[in-house]
């Protein structure tokens, strides 16, 4: 009888890296809100949170994304409401382009920290080589 | 009728699994992954708004520092003018001073948001402990 040699783990070593690959594309995907393009500012001291949010994407055209889904200013509040109903203390995003006015996601801010929020972050992005 | 059970019969014992490079790469791809996570999310800055928290009434030592930015590109610390550069030398100062270590910031109406972000990273790298914005500003 053949004597049994040792096992060819390559095969299966392949699918984990596969598995893995796929895993770190759609875990951010999953887990943050940034699908909408916008340019947020450069800021040095930002904290990073990997943590599921409620992300508020204001673009440079006025249009407002309640998690990448594009809303009514008008309804901002009613959305809002709803998403933070019993956990003010879930984490909120706002993702505003650059060239928008400080007044306008003042605003926002302002709006959704009278519906309860306790916890709002202004989003950002570390400048390049850092 | 008794049913006979059919073992297998190996020349010699199986050698078990050798599972060591599996491991061992499995673990780096596991690292690498930790790793590379928070790579993929954008970070933020937590700011307190609108609104300014009510200072007890007896505290003297404590300095504030009120940032306002006008549409004309000047910046006001504490009702003077200062330009960007002095306002990098003069924050340290002020809040080595401040108790709270908290920076207000207002801003004239057509102030772009880049700018607020721009003071307001420059207020955490100076030492803020507290950053809020100020809807509109009382002179």
């Amino acid at each position: 009888m053949k004597r049994m040699e040792n096992v060819d783990i390559l095969p299966m070593a392949c699918i984990g890296l596969m598995l893995v690959m796929m895993m770190m594309i759609i875990a951010p995907m999953v887990m943050t809100h940034t699908r909408t393009p916008v340019d947020v500012p450069q800021a040095h001291t930002a904290e990073t949170k990997t943590e599921e949010n409620l992300t508020i994407t204001y673009t440079i055209d006025g249009r407002l994304f309640v998690n990448d889904s594009e809303i009514d200013p008008a309804r901002l509040d009613d959305v809002i409401a709803e998403q933070i109903k019993g956990d003010p203390y879930q984490l909120i995003v706002i993702r505003a382009d650059k060239e928008v006015l400080h007044q306008d996601v003042l605003e926002i801010i302002a709006r959704v920290k009278k519906l309860g929020a306790k916890r709002i972050a202004c989003a950002t992005r570390k400048p390049k080589g850092e | 009728m008794r049913a006979r059970r059919r073992r297998l019969h190996f020349a010699s014992e199986p050698q078990g699994l050798i599972l060591n490079s599996l491991v061992d790469i499995a673990l780096a791809l596991v690292i690498g992954f930790i790793v590379s996570i928070p790579l993929f999310f954008e970070s933020g800055i937590f700011v307190n708004a609108p609104g300014v928290a009510k200072g007890a009434p007896g505290e003297v030592s404590d300095i504030k520092v009120n940032i306002h930015l006008l549409d004309d590109g000047g910046i006001l610390l504490n009702e003077e003018q200062v330009t960007y550069e002095q306002l990098e030398k003069l924050l340290p100062e002020l809040l080595a001073r401040s108790l709270e270590r908290k920076v207000i910031i207002s801003t004239d109406p057509n102030v772009k948001y880049k700018r607020v972000i721009k003071i307001l990273d420059l207020a955490k790298q100076k030492g803020a402990a507290e950053l809020a914005l100020l809807r509109s500003r009382k002179r």
